[in-house]
C-alpha cells in the first residue's frame, strides 16, 4: 500500500528563497526512506512539509497524499496521529517532567480515555525496554534514552508514517546504531514507513529501502537504495557521504563501469560493512593483480582515510616543533559526587605543542569531563594537570584563558552571547554553521591549547572536510589540539595520535594508523572491511 | 495496610490536611504530646537527609513561641514573677510551651509532607481538577532544571572565553546579566522546538485533554480514606461540642478521662502514628519475606 505520494511539489519561502523544486516521490508501507543531501539542500523543508502541523510558511504548489488522501483533507486528529515526527535535538522536544507523562502526552491531547492511555503507555514502554526508567524524571536521562523516549512518545500515537529529522546526529555511534536498529524493527514488525534524514549515512543507508538525494532543492537521485548509491558514489557532491563499502567498490571496479557490466555494477554494489568484506574477499581472492590494485589503492586515494602509511605530509614538519608539552594529565582522579563513581580514573596522557590528539570512547567514558578538567572548569580530587608545564592550580583568575587555553564545548549554543554573526542570528544558522561560527569565536581568544568537545556534531561531509583543514592549519602554527569525539572517521582523518578512553582511563594510546588498524569495533568502516584480508 | 507511598496521592493529601488541622486545633496537652512524639518518629522514619540542622532551627522556633506567649498574655492566676509591672503567669508559660510543641509538630508534619508529596503526586491531584494548570506545572518542572543546567554550561563556556575578565563585582554582574540575556534567547528559540513537538503530537486538536496519571484509586485507598475521615470526624465532633476541652485560663483544668475522651485520644494516636506504624509493619513484613537485611 502506498503510504505517501508527493507530486510536483514546489516550495518557496516568503523571502523568495526557492527551497524545493519539482519533488516527486512515493513510499510504500513498511519501507524506509533515507534522505540525504548537503546542508541547505531542502531536506528539513521537505520533511516538515510532510507533517501538516509543522509546515513552514511560504508558497507551495503540488500535492502531498498521505494514505491516498490529500494532506489538506485530513482531519486534525488524523493529521496528528497519522504522521509522527522526531526532531534533531533530543532535549528540546521533551515536553513534560516524567517519562510516563511524556509517553502519555500525545494521547492526552487527543482525549483518549485514561484506561486506554494506561494500556498503550505501558505497552510501548515495554516494547522499547523502558521499564527501568519509566518513573524517572526526563531530566535524568542520557541522550540516547531521551531520543528513544521521543521516538516512543510518537509511536504511542500509532502513526503510519514516521518522519525523523537527523535523529541520531547528537548521539554516539553505538547508541545511534541501536536507534537505527529500532527504527528498522518498527518497519519490519509493524509495517510503519519511515523517512529519515541524516548526515552520517554509514548505518542508515544499508538499513533503508529507498534513497532520496537532494541538492539545492532538486532531486538528484531517488529510488531503490543500491541503484542510487551506485549513481551517487560517482557524484562529487555526494561521494564523501556514501558508505565506505560502496566507495571501495567504486574505486576498485572503476574500469568495469561504462561497459556492458553496468547493470551488474548497480545490483552488486555493497552497502554494509559485511557486504563490503564479502566483496573484498572475493575480489582479492580472484587474482594477485587484484590484491596489488587494492594495496595500491590503500596507499593512494584511501591513505587519508585509512592512515596505514605514516601520517599526512605536514606531520613530519610539525613533529619538529613537538618538543614542548602543552598539556599533561598525571594520574588524575575526578568525580562529581562524594559517593559517586570516579569519572576520571587515574587518567594519564601528554599532548605536545602542534599535535592533534584525539580521545575516543563511548558515552560516559569521561571524555567531556577530561576536557572540562583541562579547561579548569572541574577540579580533580587527586592527580596533577599541567598546562604548558605549569600546574593548572597555579593559574590565577583569568590567566588560564588569556591567549592560552580555549574550549569549544559540546553544546555550541553556549558560546553565542551576541545576536549577530555576520548579519545573521546564530540560532538561524544550520547545526554545522553554528559549529563553525562557534569555533571562530573561540579562536578569537588566540589559544595555544585548543580543546574540542564533539566538534563534528551536525557537520555534513564538506563542512567536516573544511574543519579538518582548519585544524591542520592551526596545528602547523604550533597550537596543540585535543579532540574528544565519537566520530571515528573524522578522528582517523585528522589526528596524529589517538587514545581509547574507557571508564575514565586510557586503555590504548598510539599513533592513529596503528590505533585504527588495531581496534576491532572502534575503528573506521574501511578498517573493519579490510581487517585480516591483507598480508 | 500498604506503605504510605503506595496509597493514592489523594488519600495521602487528605490525610495530611486533616492531620495538620487536628494538630493545630486540638489545644490539649495530651493530644499535643501524642502529636509531638508521633511527628518526631515520622520525621525520623521518612526523612532522607539528616534532621540535625532542622532540629536546631526547630529549637529556636520552640523557644521563641514558648517565650512569646507569657510576654504578651498575662492571663492566669498563678503569678510566677512580675516584670515591668506585668505578671508572668504559670498558665501562660505552660500554654506557650504547648503552643511551641504544637508548632514543632506542624513543622515536622510539613517536612514529611514535602518528602512524601512529590511533584508528580501533587500534579495528580491538581491535574485532575485543572488539567491545563497540571500540564503547565509539569512543563515548568521540566523546564526549570533544563534552564538551570544550560545556564551553568553557558557560564562555564563564557568563563573560558574571558567573559568575567576581572574578578570584581561589577564585571561579574555584567557577565551574569549578559549570560541571562543570552539564556532568554536560548529559551525562546528552543521553545519553538518544544512548541513544534507539542503540536506534532496533536496538542490543541481537542478542547478537552485527558489528564492521565499512573495512580489508581483502589479498594484499600477507599478503605483508608473512610477510616481517616471517620476518626477525624469523631475527634472534631468532640472538640466542636466541648466534649474534649482543656482550659488554661484563668486556671488549668485538664480534660477528664471520660469514655469519649479515651476513644478520641486513641483515634488521635492511631491517626498520628499511622505512618510510623505503616513503616514498622512494612519493615517487619520485608524481613519476614526477604530475610534479614
Amino acid at each position: 500500500m502506498e503510504i505517501l505520494r508527493v507530486e510536483a511539489l514546489n516550495f518557496e519561502y516568503h523571502d523568495g528563497k526557492q527551497a524545493l523544486r519539482d519533488i516527486n516521490i512515493s513510499l510504500e508501507a513498511g519501507e524506509m526512506l533515507c534522505v540525504c543531501g548537503p546542508t541547505g539542500s531542502g531536506k528539513s523543508t521537505l520533511l516538515r512539509l510532510l507533517k501538516r502541523e509543522l509546515s513552514p510558511r511560504g508558497r507551495k504548489s503540488g500535492n502531498i497524499y498521505i494514505l491516498g488522501r490529500k494532506q489538506e483533507e485530513l482531519s486534525e486528529l488524523e493529521a496528528a496521529t497519522g504522521v509522527g515526527f522526531v526532531f534533531q535535538r533530543p532535549d528540546m522536544q521533551i515536553v513534560t517532567d516524567k517519562v510516563w507523562h511524556e509517553l502519555a502526552f500525545g494521547l492526552e491531547n487527543i482525549g483518549v480515555a485514561r484506561n486506554e492511555i494506561r494500556r498503550r503507555v505501558c505497552e510501548i514502554a515495554c516494547y522499547f525496554g523502558m521499564e527501568s526508567w519509566f518513573d524517572r524524571s526526563t531530566d535524568t536521562l542520557s541522550g540516547g534514552q531521551k531520543q528513544l523516549l521521543n521516538l516512543a512518545s510518537v509511536m504511542v500515537m500509532q502513526p503510519d508514517l514516521l518522519i525523523l529529522d537527523e535523529p541520531v546526529s547528537q548521539l554516539d555511534p553505538i547508541t545511534a546504531a541501536d536507534f537505527m536498529a529500532t527504527l528498522k524493527k518498527l518497519c519490519r514488525e509493524f509495517g510503519i514507513s519511515v523517512i529519515a534524514a541524516e548526515q552520517r549515512l554509514e548505518e542508515l543507508i544499508p538499513a533503508s529501502d529507498r534513497l532520496l538525494a537532494l541538492e539545492d532543492g532538486r532531486i538528484t537521485a531517488f529510488g531503490e537504495t543500491r541503484k542510487c548509491v551506485a549513481e551517487l558514489v560517482n557524484n562529487k557532491r555526494f561521494a564523501a557521504q556514501m558508505p565506505a563499502s560502496a566507495k571501495l567498490f567504486s574505486a576498485l571496479m572503476k574500469k568495469d563501469r561504462k561497459t556492458e557490466k553496468e547493470e551488474l555494477w548497480r545490483s552488486d554494489i555493497p552497502l554494509s560493512v559485511g557486504e563490503g568484506r564479502r566483496f573484498l574477499r572475493e575480489y582479492i581472492g580472484k587474482s594477485d593483480e587484484n590484491a596489488k590494485t587494492f594495496e595500491k589503492l590503500l596507499r593512494g586515494d584511501f591513505a587519508e582515510v585509512l592512515r596505514q602509511d605514516d601520517i599526512a605530509d605536514d606531520v613530519p614538519s610539525r613533529r619538529e616543533s613537538m618538543d614542548e608539552d602543552a598539556l599533561e594529565f598525571r594520574e588524575v582522579f575526578l568525580k562529581y559526587e562524594r559517593t559517586g563513581r570516579d569519572i576520571l580514573n587515574s587518567l594519564t596522557f601528554k599532548v605536545k605543542k602542534g599535535e592533534i590528539f584525539c580521545m575516543l570512547g563511548g558515552n560516559g567514558a569521561g571524555k567531556s569531563t577530561a576536557v572540562s578538567a583541562a579547561a579548569g572548569l572541574v577540579k580533580p580530587y587527586s592527580g596533577k594537570i599541567k598546562v604548558f608545564g605549569k600546574n593548572i592550580r597555579d593559574y590565577r583568575g583569568q590567566e588560564l584563558y588569556r591567549d592560552c587555553v580555549a574550549l569549544l564545548p559540546q553544546d555550541v549554543q553556549t558560546v553565542f552571547l551576541t545576536d549577530d554573526i555576520n548579519g545573521r542570528h546564530p540560532y538561524d544558522l544550520s547545526g554545522g554553521e553554528q559549529q563553525f561560527a562557534a569555533l571562530e569565536l573561540v579562536l578569537r581568544t588566540n589559544p595555544k591549547l585548543l580543546l574540542l568537545d564533539e566538534p563534528t556534531k551536525g557537520l555534513d561531509a564538506s563542512l567536516a572536510e573544511a574543519l579538518k583543514k582548519r585544524l591542520r592549519e592551526l596545528a602547523t602554527t604550533g597550537v596543540a589540539i585535543v579532540i574528544v569525539s565519537h566520530d571515528v572517521e573524522f578522528s582517523a582523518s585528522v589526528a596524529d595520535r589517538c587514545a581509547f578512553l574507557f571508564n575514565g582511563e586510557i586503555v590504548s594510546m598510539c599513533d592513529s594508523g596503528e590505533f585504527f588498524s588495531g581496534n576491532f569495533f572502534y575503528t573506521t568502516a574501511l578498517n573493519r572491511i579490510n581487517r585480516g584480508l591483507r598480508e | 495496610m500498604k506503605p504510605p507511598e503506595k496509597y493514592n496521592p489523594a488519600v495521602l493529601f487528605v490525610y495530611f490536611l486533616i492531620l495538620a488541622g487536628l494538630v493545630m486545633f486540638a489545644a490539649d496537652p495530651v493530644m499535643t504530646a501524642i502529636a509531638f512524639v508521633a511527628m518526631n518518629l515520622t520525621a525520623i522514619a521518612y526523612s532522607r537527609d539528616g534532621l540535625g540542622r532542622a532540629y536546631v532551627f526547630f529549637f529556636i522556633i520552640f523557644v521563641l513561641t514558648s517565650l512569646a506567649n507569657p510576654v504578651f498574655s498575662h492571663n492566669g492566676v498563678t503569678v510566677l514573677l512580675v516584670i515591668n509591672d506585668n505578671p508572668v503567669t504559670l498558665e501562660a508559660v505552660l500554654y506557650g510551651v504547648m503552643t511551641g510543641f504544637m508548632i514543632l509538630s506542624v513543622l515536622l508534619l510539613f517536612r514529611v509532607f514535602s518528602t512524601l508529596m512529590t511533584s508528580d503526586r501533587l500534579l495528580y491531584i491538581f491535574g485532575r481538577a485543572f488539567p491545563k494548570l497540571g500540564l503547565l506545572i509539569s512543563m515548568t518542572l521540566r523546564f526549570v532544571p533544563l534552564f538551570g543546567r544550560q545556564r551553568r554550561k553557558m557560564e562555564d563556556t563564557q568563563r573560558t572565553l574571558g567573559l568575567y575578565k576581572n574578578e570584581n563585582a561589577i564585571d561579574t554582574i555584567k557577565g551574569k546579566l549578559s549570560v541571562l540575556s543570552a539564556m532568554t534567547t536560548w529559551g525562546l528559540e528552543n521553545g519553538i522546538i518544544t512548541a513544534d513537538s507539542m503540536s506534532a503530537r496533536g496538542y490543541g486538536t481537542r478542547q478537552t485533554r485527558t489528564s492521565f496519571s499512573m495512580y489508581r484509586f483502589e479498594r484499600s485507598d477507599a478503605l483508608m480514606l473512610a477510616i481517616v475521615v471517620v476518626c477525624c470526624s469523631f475527634i472534631f465532633f468532640g472538640i466542636a461540642t466541648d466534649r474534649l476541652k482543656t482550659e488554661f485560663y484563668p486556671r488549668i483544668r485538664l480534660q477528664p478521662l471520660t469514655v469519649y475522651a479515651i476513644f478520641a485520644y486513641a483515634a488521635y494516636a492511631w491517626l498520628a502514628f499511622l505512618p510510623v506504624i505503616a513503616r514498622i509493619r512494612d519493615r517487619a513484613v520485608h524481613r519476614k519475606v526477604f530475610g534479614q537485611d
